[in-house]
């Protein structure tokens, strides 16, 4: 049955279509206008410790050569949205993708050609809509997974997450407290990783349950799933957030999306991200510092170097723990895996190297 | 009729031969005529006959109706035939014209014409006779006598050896020539008699020309101006140009008593004031004989040429081909797209030599070196520079020529052609001057004269600009069909989406699409045609401004690329 809700992002669609309309029979050009979503019209507001997206707008028009494809793809997102919510349905990003490919009538040019054409479209519509993904019916496919000892209420299903096994919990993309509920939450921290195979070990090594708490991982960069599930634990039930990645730059900003947000999402991050969140590791410091072997290390190449020169210039990271690190980074121009931890015994990480950084509180901010 | 009126007869040219020894030719040239080569050799011997035939039909006013023929006759054997429309050789001429070398009238005159030399068709006798032991046979017709004979050279003496000669009875006026070689090499090749012939076409519009290849295929290059080019007069030489060896074989030809004498009749812009001047330079009396110069007094008379001022050459000896003529030659034989001709005033190299520039620039259509196709079929076309000495192509030595090396100089990109020599583009330069400037005896290259390559250069920039225009156009045009159907392309899918958004009709959503498309182009080429005008006159300091402009844009472009690949790298994509 549709909700009030629905009612409402039908209308907002309906709207745009009617705006653009008009411009067409007025002879204008048609334009939809959006939040700028660049670096550019993007800032670090202190107060709330986040990303907030600027006021600058954008309009994207269909006699623009830059624009017309964009344009085209925008509408037609839009009015698959409108679909999938007559039909009471929710699918996911990847679904919207599939049901919108196909080849423009009388040439060998496909709509989309790829998944990273069709999700921005749907960003611009809920930034400058103002709406949820959730309310667009739309769902990223399950990517992160979590593991601890706490009680869930998924819909019907009650769900006890020390009973997942080897594989985890997987967490939706849509956690919002209308769709899961804590019915039970015992622990003192989450441990968000960034490698899913390092989320194992700490899985195997019953690592929530000899240290009361709860281990996550997005698999890489994480979705919005994981780190509204992030957020909420740590707003909810003060659980400090920390994190676990690979002393790279790559992992520095995995990091940094899960405490202050990323640009793409900037509008919405005030939902996704956690100030709070804490870096634990790893950092190339600790090489000597745990006396890691020199040959478990990676030469940074070109890319990285960038990469590196590039965070160092936001806002968010002038602090001077990460100057620290940068500079370390730089001087010893390596990087370090998760994995190579292993060098120093399998279990190495989950009994001695997190325990202790929790323990004497060895936190970056 | 009027042709024959106008004609000058055989027997009035024959008046003009002088001779001269073959050693005077090596003390002028030292080096023999570059016969290098097989494939060379072949195209040479064809322009030493075609450029006789074009001079010969120039000088008695004819129309020139040319006719070359080459055929195989074995491994590296060929026959080569010539026949033209002109004025024809006398019994009495037929012999020096081509069995004595430098027999020519044109020696020692300062004059812009094609051969420079006169060695060219004895020399091909000479040639003949080496390689295969036979005589050269001659058809000749003027308007008194058609006769037919076979003649060599004997090539110690110097002389013609007439074999055979008798009177035919048949209406003919010109001269057929029938020669053959061996160890030389027929292909079609840049460098090959057919890629000469149409240059020489090109540069010489009133000529007909047909040529037969050994295979039997037959390519007529018709005439695209029926008016006979005027002949360009001899003019003395400028003393700012001279060299101390012209100045001694001029003086032993005179017939003046006195130095200072023979200086003024036989060099252009010296009179009393500068007889005096010269006196005041050098060390010796300007009362002797011209004949009892010694090298160092020459040598002392040049120096003093070079500090004293003279007025500058006459530039009136010089008879370009001419811009509407250049223009029609090309567009008939190389059928570009575009072509803008730019003809230079004469100017005046190393102080003493008048010269004069040409230069034609064709773009798209035919115009550049096909190069084969690509895998779509589609012709892959090479730039390709024509270079032209006095209305002769030039067809080897490119990369030693100051012509070839003048155009790689510019920078073409800022004309609007990306990819200079990937683009189908053909350059046409003619230099015009009394002395060309060769950097060998091989007469196929032109040494870098400062003077020389500016004009060039002048030239090639001003026409760079006239194409940047036309590019800029043909740019645009493209551009504007691409756009409107890309805009009709994504119309139809914009039109489906409104519809499900808005529930009205696809189908009108789409008609109204399609209208406002229609009326945004319209808009579009409205300011477009403002803005070419504006183009019209544009200077090169615009140019420069616009590709930096250009240049700039590009860089940013890079800049965004490098900086959203980092961004998304970053955030990485969900799923």
């Amino acid at each position: 049955m549709k909700t009030a809700k629905d009612k409402e992002v039908t209308e907002k669609l309906e709207n745009v279509g009617k705006t653009i309309l008009s411009q067409i029979e007025k002879g204008q050009n048609p334009t939809f206008r959006l939040p700028l979503r660049t670096l550019s019209n993007v800032y670090f507001d202190e107060k709330t410790g986040t990303i907030k997206l600027g006021d600058k707008m954008a309009d994207r028009q269909f006699l623009n050569i830059a624009h017309s494809r964009k344009f085209m793809q925008t509408m037609l997102v839009a009015a698959e949205i409108k679909k999938v919510i007559q039909e009471e349905a929710t699918i996911s990003i990847r679904d919207l993708y599939y049901a919108l490919k196909h080849t423009i009538e009388g040439t060998q040019e496909n709509t989309f050609e790829e998944q990273s054409e069709s999700d921005p479209c749907i960003e611009d519509i809920e930034c400058s809509l103002d709406l949820l993904r959730e309310e667009l019916h739309l769902a990223a496919s399950a990517k992160g997974i979590i593991a601890g000892d706490v009680l869930i209420k998924d819909g019907k299903d009650t769900i006890d997450l020390t009973k997942m096994g080897s594989g985890g919990w997987s967490v939706p993309s849509n956690v919002e407290p209308d769709r899961i509920e804590f019915k039970k939450v015992n622990a003192e921290y989450v441990l968000f990783i960034e490698k899913d195979a390092v989320w194992r070990r700490f899985n195997e090594d019953q690592f929530w349950k000899k240290q009361n708490c709860i281990i996550m991982t997005g698999r890489g960069q994480p979705g919005r799933g994981e780190r509204r599930l992030a957020q909420r634990l740590n707003k909810e039930f003060g659980l400090p957030i920390y994190v676990l990645t690979d002393a790279d730059p790559w992992g520095m900003y995995i990091y940094s999306v899960i405490k202050q947000g990323s640009i793409a999402l900037s509008y919405s991050e005030e939902k996704l991200a956690t100030p709070q969140a804490k870096f634990l590791g790893l950092l190339t410091q600790d090489v000597e510092k745990y006396n890691i072997p020199k040959e478990v290390t990676i030469k940074l190449n070109n890319l990285d170097v960038k990469r590196l020169k590039e965070m160092e210039n936001y806002k968010w990271f002038q602090k001077k723990e990460w100057k620290e690190e940068f500079k370390n980074m730089k001087e010893k121009g390596y990087k370090l895996e998760l994995e190579a931890l292993s060098k120093k015994g399998i279990r190495f990480i989950t009994e001695k190297y997190v325990p202790e950084k929790i323990k004497n509180k060895e936190f970056l901010p | 009729m009027s042709e024959v009126k106008e004609m000058i007869s055989a027997e009035e040219l024959a008046k003009e031969f002088k001779e001269h020894s073959v050693a005077e030719f090596f003390k002028k040239n030292r080096q023999m005529l570059g016969l290098t080569g097989k494939i060379k050799t072949l195209t040479v011997i064809i322009h030493e006959y075609v450029s006789n035939s074009l001079d010969a039909c120039e000088e008695a006013k004819i129309l020139p109706d040319i006719e070359v023929q080459v055929k195989e006759l074995g491994e590296e054997h060929y026959e080569v035939m010539v026949k033209d429309n002109g004025p024809g050789l006398t019994k009495e001429t037929v012999g020096k014209a081509l069995g004595q070398l430098l027999a020519g009238t044109k020696f020692h005159r300062l004059i812009q014409q094609r051969g420079q030399q006169g060695i060219g068709a004895s020399g091909c006798t000479l040639l003949s006779l080496i390689t295969t032991g036979k005589p050269i046979q001659v058809i000749s017709g003027t308007s008194k006598d058609v006769f037919k004979c076979e003649l060599t050279i004997d090539p110690k003496k110097n002389e013609p050896k007439i074999i055979s000669i008798e009177d035919l009875d048949k209406k003919y006026r010109g001269l057929a020539i029938k020669a053959q070689f061996k160890e030389i090499k027929y292909q079609r090749s840049d460098q090959g008699p057919l890629e000469y012939l149409r240059r020489t076409a090109i540069a010489n519009p009133h000529a007909k020309i047909t040529f037969t290849e050994p295979d039997g295929t037959v390519t007529v290059f018709e005439r695209s101006s029926h008016e006979i080019p005027k002949r360009p007069q001899p003019i003395k030489p400028h003393p700012k140009g001279a060299t101390v060896d012209e100045l001694l074989t001029l003086a032993k030809h005179t017939k003046a008593r006195k130095i200072s004498s023979f200086l003024k009749e036989e060099f252009d812009r010296i009179g009393d004031k500068a007889i005096e001047d010269i006196s005041k330079l050098v060390h010796f009396d300007l009362n002797c004989d011209p004949k009892s110069l010694t090298w160092e007094q020459a040598e002392e008379i040049i120096k003093a040429f070079r500090k004293i001022d003279f007025i500058a050459p006459r530039l009136d000896a010089l008879i370009p081909i001419g811009e509407e003529r250049i223009k029609k030659s090309i567009k008939a034989i190389v059928e570009p797209e575009f072509i803008e001709v730019v003809e230079r005033k004469p100017a005046v190299y190393r102080g003493g030599f008048p010269f004069c520039v040409e230069v034609g620039v064709a773009f798209g259509g035919n115009a550049g070196r096909l190069a084969g196709k690509d895998e779509e079929g589609k012709p892959i076309w090479k730039a390709e520079i024509m270079r032209f000495a006095n209305r002769t192509p030039l067809l080897f030595d490119s990369g030693g020529c100051a012509l070839t090396q003048a155009v790689q100089s510019i920078d073409w990109k800022r004309y609007g052609i990306k990819d200079f020599d990937n683009s189908p583009i053909t350059i046409f330069i003619h230099l015009l001057s009394v002395h060309i400037p060769y950097t060998g005896a091989g007469k196929q290259a032109v040494s870098p004269e400062e003077e020389i390559m500016e004009e060039i250069r002048l030239a090639l920039m001003e026409a760079g600009r006239k194409i940047y225009r036309f590019i800029g156009y043909q740019r645009r045009m493209a551009e504007r069909e691409a756009k409107r159907k890309m805009y009709y392309k994504y119309a139809t899918e914009v039109a489906s989406a409104l519809s499900v958004l808005t529930n009205k009709d696809k189908k009108e959503i789409e008609e109204k699409l399609h209208a406002l498309v229609l009326k945004h182009l319209k808009i579009e080429e409205k300011k477009e045609a403002e803005e070419a005008k504006k183009m019209e006159n544009i200077t090169e300091e615009e140019i420069e401004k616009a590709y930096q402009k250009l240049k700039e844009k590009e860089k940013k472009k890079e800049v965004k690329k490098s900086k959203k690949a980092s961004i998304e790298a970053e955030e990485g994509g969900e799923e």
